[in-house]
């Protein structure tokens, strides 16, 4: 070892808060209940698939809506069960700028590939055609709605793979949670301070994606505006997708910010303020991107999201140890 | 006499006598490296032996990395991923040679490399719509005129390098697909498989690939030995704490996977900015700007050897006997072993990469 610690300098803000954020008021508060409801909410979808497949079933419909909620408030902590063999993206294809959820979708219906009748089996298919975005196809596309024995046998293949995706991660982070609670020099993670790192990751790439996707993508440019990549626009969900992450994310930076009353004041002013705007803003599928005044309410969402980025990485980072550097934030 | 002058300078040229200009004219900069002012703009720096900075040239949006032509005092600078400008410089006079703009339907990726002649710049590139890496073939001498394009042998081409003594290029594919519509977000993490490829006059000629466990582990930047050795650092793109950053390559060989502790595995927090081959290519530098590391890993045993720790540090180049290290921070650093030689900071913040010219 020739060379240890010869710094001229380390970063590590000092604290200065009195309490640190808790660990476990974060699992068993935010993170537990979200992943319980997402087990159980997929599992009503597949039941409700399996009573009646009929694509504009309002039992069906509404079912699939409120397991889409919760995996929407769910999809910001992506760490341990959510990664293992690509759950979350198996949940969750999305976006998808080369189309091919209803590629690989037209494929199977098309050849009424026997896979689609098999829910053990079907986790081998392309990822694109599996998750809530699949199903959105299946149930509100012109096209892949059409139904057909082969159709309603996909329906309740896929709601069942989104059932069984979903317990898997429930189940897997009753140990998991243990993992973020007993740090140690040969676990995981070393300290409480890697933990809270790892929270405060998943705040920010939550954040990056509702604003870079969720409203980036129908925002498009000025010249060109996409109002049909606005996120699961046929079920009309855009602008709630925003919402819901936007609420389950002030959820948990205001675990994080606990120790910070002001900073804590802060954040949630500026959530408020976003989910605020969102709610007076009445465009459902954001297809208001196409025209210049509406188009100006959506992009300021944008920026009131990115005011809280700013926020959390000037502000918030540093008391969780980590300094907003130039590189260390936007690297390549 | 005016006359007379010109037929003297027209006969000059003939003969080839006018001495072209060289990289002295530049004052003589070591490295370049983009950076940001504190105003919010953006620019390319020279910056020679003693850490001084020879130049500083605006560009209009952020840079990434640079090349410097092999003979003439002429640097390129890449825009950011997905930027689609890439500026010629001349670096005696500061004045904006030329802009290259990425054809319709292309982005740049940040890096670039000279053929060893430096009649041709090779720029890595995304055809977004297909969802392929390129390589983009640019006349120097015509003013740099985009002549070709080549398939980079995978997704998301990122830095690109040459041989030593060939024109045979070496492209770290980083695997990932990414789209302008969506900004940065990744779109093919679940089955991303990143390479290393050799091309040659437009054809693929080696290809290798990471263990298949390791198929979230986004090949990045590449460093050149002066023997062809190709060393590369990783971003980890999964769960947890990667098995390895680092790597070495040589032609017909096997990669060989740098090692280190669990615990220095995690001080780099599954990110390696920039890399190059240091103290005589026995030595390979890596840095973190999330980790606020860097890392020593010798080449003879495939080890890490040690460590540094510096806020936001991202560039890395040798030096004789030594490394500088460029920070977020403006901080300017060189080093022999384990001693700091010297350091300055300036009141800019560096960028991703230090390049040596």
């Amino acid at each position: 070892m020739r060379r240890i610690l010869l710094a001229a300098a380390v970063a590590c803000a000092p604290l200065t808060a009195t309490a640190n954020p808790s660990i476990s008021a974060i699992i068993d508060d935010h993170i537990l209940p979200r992943f319980e409801a997402l087990a159980s909410t997929s599992q009503a979808l597949s039941k409700a698939a399996m009573q009646n497949c009929d694509p504009t079933s309002d039992d069906l419909r509404t079912a699939y809506g409120v397991a889409f909620d919760v995996w929407v408030s769910t999809s910001h902590l992506r760490l341990g069960p959510t990664e293992v063999d690509d759950r979350a993206f198996a949940l969750a294809f999305w976006p998808d700028s080369r189309g091919a959820t209803p590629r690989a979708l037209a494929t199977l219906i098309s050849d009424e590939d026997p896979i689609g009748l098999d829910a053990a089996a079907y986790s081998e298919v392309s990822i694109a055609a599996r998750g809530f975005y699949a199903l959105e196809f299946l149930l509100y596309d012109e096209t892949l709605m059409q139904p057909s024995e082969y159709h309603c046998a996909l329906v309740q293949t896929v709601t069942t793979d989104i059932a069984a995706t979903s317990s898997a991660i429930h189940d897997d982070w009753h140990s998991h949670k243990d993992v973020l609670l007993s740090p140690g020099p040969d676990a995981t993670y070393r300290s409480e301070e890697e933990v809270l790192q790892e929270m405060l990751r998943a705040l920010t790439a939550g954040l990056q994606f509702t604003q870079d996707s969720r409203l980036g993508r129908p925002l498009g440019t000025f010249d060109r505006p996409q109002p049909a990549r606005a996120e699961a626009r046929r079920s009309g969900r855009s602008a709630k997708h925003v919402t819901l992450s936007l609420m389950s994310l002030q959820d948990l930076a205001s675990h994080l910010s606990v120790s910070d009353a002001n900073l804590s004041d802060t954040l949630n002013r500026q959530f408020e303020d976003a989910l605020g705007k969102l709610a007076t803003l009445n465009d459902p599928v954001f297809a208001g991107v196409a025209d210049p005044q509406s188009r100006l309410k959506i992009e300021v969402i944008g920026q009131s999201i990115g005011t809280i980025r700013t926020t959390v990485q000037t502000e918030l980072g540093p008391t969780l140890g980590v300094a907003a550097g130039f590189n260390s934030l936007d690297g390549d | 006499m005016e006359a007379g002058r010109r037929q003297f300078i027209a006969g000059l040229l003939a003969t080839g006598l006018v001495p072209r200009p060289a990289w002295a004219d530049a004052g003589s900069p070591s490295f370049l490296s983009a950076a940001a002012l504190p105003d919010g703009t953006y620019v390319l720096c020279g910056i020679d032996a003693d850490l001084n900075i020879t130049f500083q040239l605006p560009l209009p949006a952020r840079g990434h990395a640079a090349a410097a032509h092999p003979l003439k005092p002429e640097a390129i600078a890449f825009a950011r991923r997905p930027g689609t400008f890439a500026i010629v410089i001349d670096c005696t006079t500061g004045v904006q040679k030329a802009i290259l703009n990425a054809p319709t339907g292309r982005h740049f990726y940040g890096h670039g490399a000279f053929s060893a002649d430096g009649t041709l710049l090779y720029t890595t590139e995304n055809d977004y719509e297909a969802g392929r890496g390129r390589i983009g073939v640019w006349d120097v001498a015509s003013g740099y005129v985009r002549i070709d394009e080549w398939d980079s042998g995978g997704i998301g081409p990122h830095d690109i390098k040459r041989l030593p003594d060939s024109d045979v290029l070496v492209v770290a594919n980083g695997g990932i697909d990414t789209h302008p519509d969506s900004g940065r977000t990744k779109l093919n993490i679940s089955t991303m498989k990143p390479n290393l490829s050799y091309v040659q006059n437009g054809t693929v000629i080696e290809t290798v690939e990471l263990p298949p466990e390791m198929h979230k582990n986004s090949i990045r930047h590449l460093a050149v030995s002066q023997d062809g050795h190709v060393a590369f650092g990783m971003q980890w793109q999964g769960d947890g704490v990667p098995l390895s950053l680092v790597g070495q390559h040589y032609r017909g060989g096997e990669i060989d996977l740098m090692q280190a502790t669990p615990d220095q595995m995690r001080d780099m927090q599954g990110y390696v900015g920039s890399i190059a081959y240091v103290e005589e290519d026995i030595t390979i530098a890596v840095t973190s700007p999330r980790g606020g590391a860097i890392q020593f890993y010798e080449t003879a045993s495939s080890q890490c050897i040690g460590s540094l720790f510096t806020v936001d540090v991202s560039g890395v180049a040798a030096i004789r006997n030594g490394f500088l290290l460029t920070s977020g921070t403006g901080e300017l650093a060189s080093w022999a072993k384990a001693d700091l030689v010297s350091s300055r900071k300036e009141v800019v913040q560096w960028d991703n990469h230090l390049v040596s010219v």
